[in-house]
Order: C-alpha cells, then structure tokens, then sequence
C-alpha cells in the first residue's frame, strides 16, 4: 500500500515539473521601414531560409509554429503554408532560386504565370525567417541504476538554449522592405534527481517563436 | 529507401513546342547503394521518383509532352526529345560531417535531340540537397536522407528551368524553333 502511495506522489511531482517547466528570458525588437495594414482577404506567408550555410538554417517546426500563431485567435491572419506556397510557386523559392533581396523581387513577381499565380493567392506580405536554437552551455550529471530491491536515479543536470530568430517582412505588392523584427530567448532547464528525475524544461524556442508571432501580428496590422 | 514522387508543376511561360521525353531502363531503375564505415549499408532509389519528376517538369515547360522510346526515331509532331540521365551519386550522413544534416548530390547529364532524332546538345546538370534530422525525428526509414534525396531532385528541377534556356545550343536550337524568340 506504501509503495502504491510513493508511486502516486511521485507521478504527481513529475506532473508538476514538467507544468512548472525552467526559466526563460525572451526580448523581441522590431525596425519598421514602411507602414504595414492587411486587408481580410490579404494573406501572408512564412519562409526559412533554406540557403543559408548548414549551421544557420532555421526549424521547420520554427517556421510552422509562427505560421500557426499568427493565424491563431481573433486577430488572426490568412496564412498560407510553407510547402504549399513553395509548391504553388515552384521553382522560383526553392534554395538556389528564392529571391535574396527585395530589389529580386518586382523582376520575379512580374512574370506573368507568377503574377496571376500570387493574385489568386492574395499573398501581400512575404516574410523570410532566419535563425536557430543552439545549447550554449551544460553542467552536472545522472546516473540511474536498477538493483534487485528497485530502480532509482541521483544526480543533478542543467543546461542552457538560446534562440535567435530575426523576420524580415516583405511587401509583395510594392516590392520594398516593410520591416525586420528580431526574437532572442534564454533559458536554463534543470533535471534533479533523487530516485526519480524531475525535469524543469526551459521552453526557449517556443518562448522565441511566441513572442516573434505576436509582435509580428501586430507589426503587419500597423498597431503601433 | 525510395524518393518520394510528389513533385510539383513549373510555373512558367510553356513553349509552344511539343517535347519528347526518353527515359532509359538504367534511369528508370537507379539504385544507388554504398557500405559507410561505422555506418552500415545504404541505399537510395531514384529510379522509381524520374517518370514523375520529368513528366511534371517538362508538362510545365512545353505545351505538350510526350513519351518517346527511341529518341534517335521520334514520333512526327515531336519538336525535341530529352533524354537525361544519372551519372553519379554521392551523399553524406551527420556522423561523416559532424553536423545535423543528411546531404545528396546527383549529377545529371541531358542530351537533347532535334525532331529528325540527330543529337544538338549535350550537359551536365549537378544538384544538391539537404535535410536537418532534427527536422525528421527518429524512424527507422531513413525520412531524411528521403527529404535531402528529393530535395536533391527539386534542386535539379529548379535548376534546370532556368538554365534550359541558356545552353548555347539549346538556345540556338529554341531560336531555330521559335522563330528568333527565345
């Protein structure tokens, strides 16, 4: 009965830890170069950069979840999906074709097929995302052993992520950089153990991701 | 592991020509196999993943396609026939580069022939693609190394869209065909 009870309260623990989750710091900054306002037709979508070195290319799971929060609530926007923007517009935002600067794009977008292709879509900002989540530092350690009388685990591990993101909004109908906003986010997660490891993750990237699509959502509608 | 055949249609301005395409048994069937150091035995079917990636490729290029079984007697009607082909392929996995990335290369070469089944032109194409396998999570079907393979294919397809036109010999035959054009 006192073993049932122990593991009852033990599941309760890592219930919480994984609720309470580590610590996270995330500032968002924001350059505008050009007023910003969406129709409800209008829509946008969201790109990473896939030509970037190796080291620099950012998640995809990064770039769907921006997509999917701005998208989100009562102020959402029309968001179109990575892969089927880059589908629809094939080959012409691919990694050796996407356009690299904004004075790429009115050349681009004036081709006729690409034209009457991105009027069907009501596509009016573009916005290139750039940027990783990199471990910067980790310390401790875990050893878990199981023995006749049970299993257990003692030690104590933590590290730190740090996420960098930066958004470069395009205007597709003018052809001209509307803005760039930036996301970085910090967080140190904990894993202590005293017979069971209760882990205290830091959710940096979605923290980064988060902040970046809000203040994204509010740069597109022009809110000061 | 095989590559996907979801590949997209060009959007592009087509030619108004009628183009043939030949492709050959060895494309058809490519099998590219390699034992890796530490790392086992690998392979990669391309074969499989060419019909539809040609098809939809040229389909968006030219007004109409058509399938030619030897390029050197095409049928009449046929402006040009295609004939490519897969001379080389190479990839990488993340514990030969110390990275998170699974790498492709494929090198192409395209013939392309006249309507009289004489040959005009003759290029290499080399693609490239790669994929995080972060991106990709834990499976035991290699799902990115298939996401760098077609992303190897893409690459080819993108890449020769816009340099079609530019081979000299392409672009003299397009001007021979088009009336100066091209």
């Amino acid at each position: 009965m006192m073993g049932f009870h122990r593991i009852i309260a033990l599941a309760a623990l890592a219930a919480v830890a994984t609720v309470l989750g580590g610590c996270v710091t995330a500032t968002v900054q924001e350059v505008r170069e050009s007023r910003t306002g969406m129709d409800a037709s209008d829509a946008v979508v969201v790109l990473g950069r896939r030509s970037r070195p190796k080291s620099a290319e950012t998640e995809l799971d990064f770039v769907t979840c921006i997509s999917r929060n701005l998208s989100k609530g009562a102020a959402g926007i029309k968001v179109i999906e990575e892969q089927q923007f880059m589908d629809s517009l094939f080959p012409w935002f691919e990694p050796r074709t996407a356009p690299v600067k904004t004075a790429d794009l009115p050349e681009l977008i004036a081709l006729p097929p690409l034209a009457r292709r991105l009027e069907e879509m009501n596509l009016r900002y573009l916005v290139w995302v750039e940027g990783s989540t990199e471990r910067t530092d980790s310390a401790g350690s875990l050893t878990c052993s199981v023995t006749a009388t049970g299993a257990g685990c003692f030690g104590f591990l933590t590290w730190e992520n740090d996420s960098s993101y930066e958004a470069f909004v395009w205007d597709v109908r003018n052809g001209r950089v509307a803005g760039k906003l930036s996301s970085d986010a910090v967080g140190t997660s904990y894993v202590p153990a005293i017979v069971v490891p209760v882990p205290f993750i830091a959710r940096v990237r979605s923290s980064a991701c988060s902040s970046l699509a809000n203040q994204l959502k509010s740069f597109l509608a022009n809110e000061a | 592991m095989t590559v996907p055949t979801n590949f997209p249609v060009p959007v592009l301005d087509k030619l108004p020509l009628n183009m043939g395409i030949y492709l050959s048994d060895d494309l058809l069937n490519y099998v590219h196999a390699e034992r890796l150091e530490n790392a086992g035995s690998w392979q990669i079917s391309l074969g499989d993943a060419q019909p539809a990636m040609f098809n939809n490729l040229l389909s968006g290029m030219f007004q109409g396609v058509e399938t030619i079984l030897d390029p050197s007697a095409p049928s009449a009607g046929v402006n040009g026939v295609l004939v490519p082909s897969i001379q080389e392929v190479q990839f990488s996995i993340p514990s030969q580069t110390r990275s998170d990335y699974y790498e492709v290369w494929i090198r192409y070469q395209f013939q392309l022939y006249d309507g009289e089944g004489q040959l005009l032109a003759d290029w290499p194409l080399t693609a490239y693609g790669k994929a995080d396998e972060d991106n990709y999570g834990l499976s035991t079907d290699q799902p990115a190394l298939q996401a760098a393979a077609l992303a190897a294919c893409r690459d080819a397809m993108a890449f020769f869209t816009v340099q079609f036109r530019d081979v000299p010999s392409v672009k003299a035959w397009l001007d021979r065909q088009l009336g100066g054009t091209s």
